[in-house]
């Protein structure tokens, strides 16, 4: 190629006069033919591009989609491109005298279009050429796929589709070159010069980019993946290699954190990192509040009050039981399914996003600490073995990834994450508003609905209040009713002893049983219903306050605490007319005694005949059943206690004492018959 | 009720009459019921107020931790933004924290006041049995004494018998009648009882969602974030993350 711009030169040098101007004819001749290669060549890739494109790939249907797809890539776009830009370079023909700064002028326009498109082609291409591997090695597939190349563009020869798939990459890198010759032919002083020259050098960083790009591309996909490995997996992949680099990451990292070495300071990466890290913090901190406040709102979504059933047929319980039922299957289920959609589902792809750049961010720091050992060693031996080379220019490629995308990611996320929080802002106003329309509706319907806030709360008050008192009430009456009486009228023989008990002992101390005992240990009594004890001790001696000791007025000994009522010793009319104060019992008349002159014998009391009793001599009288009688002796001549001398009616004679009682306990204490 | 574990002397005449006892089971069943639907309602209650109070303060976590990020120091919108969420979300948490007092003090405790009647109730009830009880076993003593051979002793046994039963007798008339006159009495205090819990709470359900709607309203406004249709939202979701997919370093999956 520069064979002739030399000649050119050497020409000049050589001839003065008229062979000068041989040499710019010639040179103009040149650049017009480089001029035609450049429109003929453009002209005939096209054709193969949209052979490719539409006869070719229409009739691989035996492959998949998915495969063409890789295959053909963005095949079209660039089609669409560069039809474009021959389209324009065809246009500068018709002006002869600028066509060379007018083609100049169009690549740089198509400068940024011809990168974009080409570089997405050059990304795929390595995959595309895989896929191309594996369908040679199906001899049938490749004989099919060979057929229908041959038959339309035949000059593909045997090698033929990796042979048309490379054509684009092949095209993009010869721009440069193209239009190189025809600089090269140009005058320097040509106005068209400079125009030239920049599109040159455009298109040469096109290509550098693209190859940038790819290389890029290659390292991303390389590490932004963190396999899941287990750690058998984790284990098998440890080998000597892989020890000596993470130990000599290792010493590495211990050598700067201590100081021996200097660490590489790059001010710019580390800004871009803690921006990173905030914005990975921020993101996964909502993710799990938004993730605790849908939990919650599952919960308080679990809870139906307005399931029981109070058998209140209307008014406000009604209304309420309607309205919660409203809120619990219709607004509550759409707001939270909405959070769902357009707050949680993105958060989740934003979080798992994050991974990519952690990871490059993770492995550049690795790649560093190589590098800078492999420094250290390049000052120390003057070079650098193939691997450790491989090591710098890997992070090279992730530090100038990573500077220039994460400024980008930064603030895309920052973008998601705010649109994010605005949908949460409108989801619980949409949410209010659902709510209230459907409450305002029952509060118009609640008999109270024009009062205002205030004067209904003080009202709901009031209410309760009165309520209050009303509940009180019922709980009074219930506990008016008592337990039923245990009392039983004495057994006749059963008096003496109670006497007996209470003068030792005093009324405070006496109890009745209220249902059988039977005694199992030694010191337990065994006693019957409605037997009359003493207490003397509420404890036995351990301290066990439900084991009493007992005065039987025989035996002594501990009974449950559980089976005695208190007892209350009918007074007798002694007591009576001795008490001061009347006797409290506003309950069941009792049957006082009347005031019939009794002559104050100590020993005679008032007793009702049990049973009725005929006197079968004149030393007995006759008895009915219910009649008082006064005791005048308590046994016979012989002193016989089974007989008593009684008075009745007038008349004296013994009776059996067994058919005397004392008159009956008072009416079941403390029942209050309603009024 | 009427389950007598050791029969002890069954009376033969039926004591209490078939319709008497039919009312009662029915009255008492009707209360028994009441008392589980007021507790389970009570409980469920107060779970979903405790509920509510925990949402509100995981939407105030939100709001904070956004605050505590050093993003806001950096970003000035964002801090607006952040703050601006973090003023609301305090001011719904104090409405909520209103709202729930005001359930508590009008509808939760009135409900416990209410169930607080029923132990009485049941013990009386209980207290009613046994007095049946004792009835059934004392009439049934009268009546085995009235069906022996009339001698002495046993006329005399017969006339203590009919002295003891006469009391007890009276007694369970007496429980009986009350409570077949309080139970629907106590039964029907309920339709006044419960109007004004309920009417109080859909009332604080309207003051809150009020407050709630007017609070994010004018929030959205201030973000400056017109209300989308939830379709559009969905777009403009998957548009963000498919530009983050375009970078490199994220990775594709």
């Amino acid at each position: 190629m520069t064979s002739h711009g030399d000649d050119a030169l050497s020409s000049r040098t050589g001839a003065p006069g008229g062979d000068d101007r041989l040499s710019e004819d010639r040179s103009l001749l040149q650049q017009r033919l480089a001029v035609r290669e450049l429109l003929d060549t453009e002209v005939s890739y096209l054709h193969v591009l949209q052979l490719c494109a539409s006869d070719i790939r229409s009739r691989l249907q035996q492959l998949p989609q998915g495969d063409l797809d890789v295959l053909f890539s963005n095949i079209d776009d660039i089609i669409k491109v560069n039809s474009r830009l021959l389209h324009d370079l065809q246009e500068t023909a018709s002006r002869e005298e600028e066509q060379v700064q007018l083609i100049g002028n169009t690549f740089l326009e198509f400068q940024e279009e011809l990168e974009q498109v080409y570089k997405v082609y050059c990304a795929s291409y390595e995959q595309a050429l895989l896929l191309v591997e594996t369908y040679r090695k199906e001899p049938e597939l490749q004989r099919e796929i060979q057929g229908i190349i041959e038959a339309v563009l035949p000059q593909a020869g045997p090698s033929g589709l990796s042979f048309l798939l490379v054509i684009p990459l092949q095209r993009i890198t010869k721009y440069p070159l193209l239009l190189q010759k025809i600089l090269e032919n140009t005058l320097p002083d040509a106005s068209a010069y400079a125009v030239l020259q920049r599109a040159t050098s455009a298109l040469q960083d096109v290509v550098t980019n693209i190859n940038e790009y790819k290389r890029r591309k290659e390292v991303a996909s390389k590490y932004t993946k963190v396999e899941p490995l287990s750690l058998r997996e984790r284990l098998a992949r440890i080998n000597t290699h892989t020890l000596s680099k993470k130990t000599t990451r290792l010493s590495q990292l211990l050598k700067q954190e201590a100081g021996l070495v200097p660490r590489t300071e790059d001010k710019e990466f580390d800004d871009l990192e803690e921006k990173f890290h905030w914005v990975s913090l921020c993101v996964t901190e909502l993710k799990s509040n938004v993730a605790a406040y849908l939990d919650n709102l599952e919960a308080f979504l679990r809870f139906r009050p307005q399931d029981y059933n109070l058998e209140i047929p209307g008014g406000p319980v009604v209304q309420y039981c309607y309205l919660a039922r409203d809120l619990q299957l219709q607004a509550f289920p759409e707001f939270k399914q909405q959070l769902e959609a357009q707050v949680w589902q993105p958060l989740c792809s934003l979080a798992k996003a994050l991974a990519g750049p952690q990871n490059l961010i993770k492995k550049r720091l690795d790649k560093l600490l190589d590098f800078e050992r492999v420094e250290e060693k390049l000052l120390e031996v003057g070079s650098m073995t193939y691997e450790e080379e491989a090591a710098r220019h890997t992070y090279q490629a992730l530090n100038s990834l990573l500077v220039a995308e994460l400024p980008q990611f930064n603030q895309l996320a920052m973008r998601w994450l705010s649109q994010i929080l605005c949908a949460f802002v409108t989801l619980q106003r949409d949410l209010a508003k659902q709510v209230l329309q459907r409450a305002e509706d029952s509060l118009a319907q609640l008999p109270h609905h024009h009062l205002s806030e205030p004067a209904f709360r003080k009202l709901v008050e009031d209410a309760l209040g009165q309520t209050s008192h009303q509940l009180h009430a019922f709980q009074e009456n219930f506990e008016k009713v008592l337990p039923p009486p245990t009392t039983q009228p004495l057994l006749p023989g059963a008096e003496r002893q109670v006497q007996a008990l209470l003068s030792r002992y005093g009324p405070g101390k006496l109890y009745q049983v209220t249902s059988n005992i039977s005694g199992a240990g030694t010191l337990d009594l065994t006693l019957p219903r409605g037997h009359i004890v003493a207490l003397l001790q509420n404890k036995d001696t351990k301290g066990n306050s439900s084991r009493w000791l007992v005065d039987t007025g025989g035996h002594r000994g501990y009974v449950p605490a559980g089976k005695l009522e208190v007892y209350h010793v009918v007074p007798t009319e002694e007591e009576l007319r001795g008490q001061a104060r009347p006797h409290k019992d506003s309950q069941h008349q009792t049957p006082e005694p009347t005031s019939a002159p009794v002559p104050s014998v100590p020993t005679v009391t008032q007793v009702v005949a049990v049973y009725p009793f005929v006197a079968r001599s004149s030393h007995e009288v006759s008895l009915q059943a219910g009649q008082r009688v006064t005791v005048l002796e308590a046994h016979d001549k012989k002193g016989n206690p089974e007989w008593s001398l009684v008075e009745v009616n007038g008349q004296r004679g013994y009776v059996p004492s067994s058919f005397l009682a004392r008159a009956p306990s008072p009416a079941p204490w403390g029942w209050s018959l309603p009024s | 009720m009427s389950r007598i574990p050791f029969k002890i002397g069954q009376p033969k005449k039926q004591i209490v009459p078939k319709t008497v006892e039919r009312d009662f089971e029915r009255e008492y069943g009707k209360l028994q019921q009441l008392e589980e639907q007021t507790k389970r309602l009570q409980k469920d209650m107060r779970k979903s107020t405790d509920a509510d109070l925990a949402m509100s303060k995981s939407a105030v976590k939100i709001s904070l931790d956004l605050l505590s990020n050093p993003l806001c120091e950096q970003d000035q919108d964002f801090l607006n933004m952040v703050t601006a969420l973090d003023t609301a979300m305090k001011r719904m948490d104090a409405f909520n924290q209103e709202k729930v007092n005001q359930i508590q003090k009008t509808v939760i405790e009135p409900l416990k006041k209410f169930g607080s009647v029923f132990p009485s109730l049941n013990m009386a009830v209980k207290r009613r049995e046994q007095a049946l009880q004792d009835y059934r076993r004392l009439q049934a003593k009268v009546e085995k004494y009235e069906e022996k051979e009339k001698t002495g002793p046993v006329l005399a046994k017969l006339h203590q018998a009919r002295e003891e039963l006469r009391p007890v007798r009276d007694d369970f008339e007496a429980k009986n009648k009350q409570l077949l006159d309080e139970m629907p009495r106590f039964y029907n205090s309920r339709l006044d009882y419960f109007q004004p819990s309920f009417e109080s709470l859909i009332r604080a359900q309207v003051v809150y969602y009020s407050e709630m709607h007017k609070i994010f309203g004018d929030l959205t406004q201030q973000l400056d974030q017109p209300g989308c249709p939830d379709e559009q939202r969905e777009r403009e979701n998957e548009a963000r993350l498919s530009e983050l997919r375009a970078l490199s370093i994220v990775a594709d999956d």
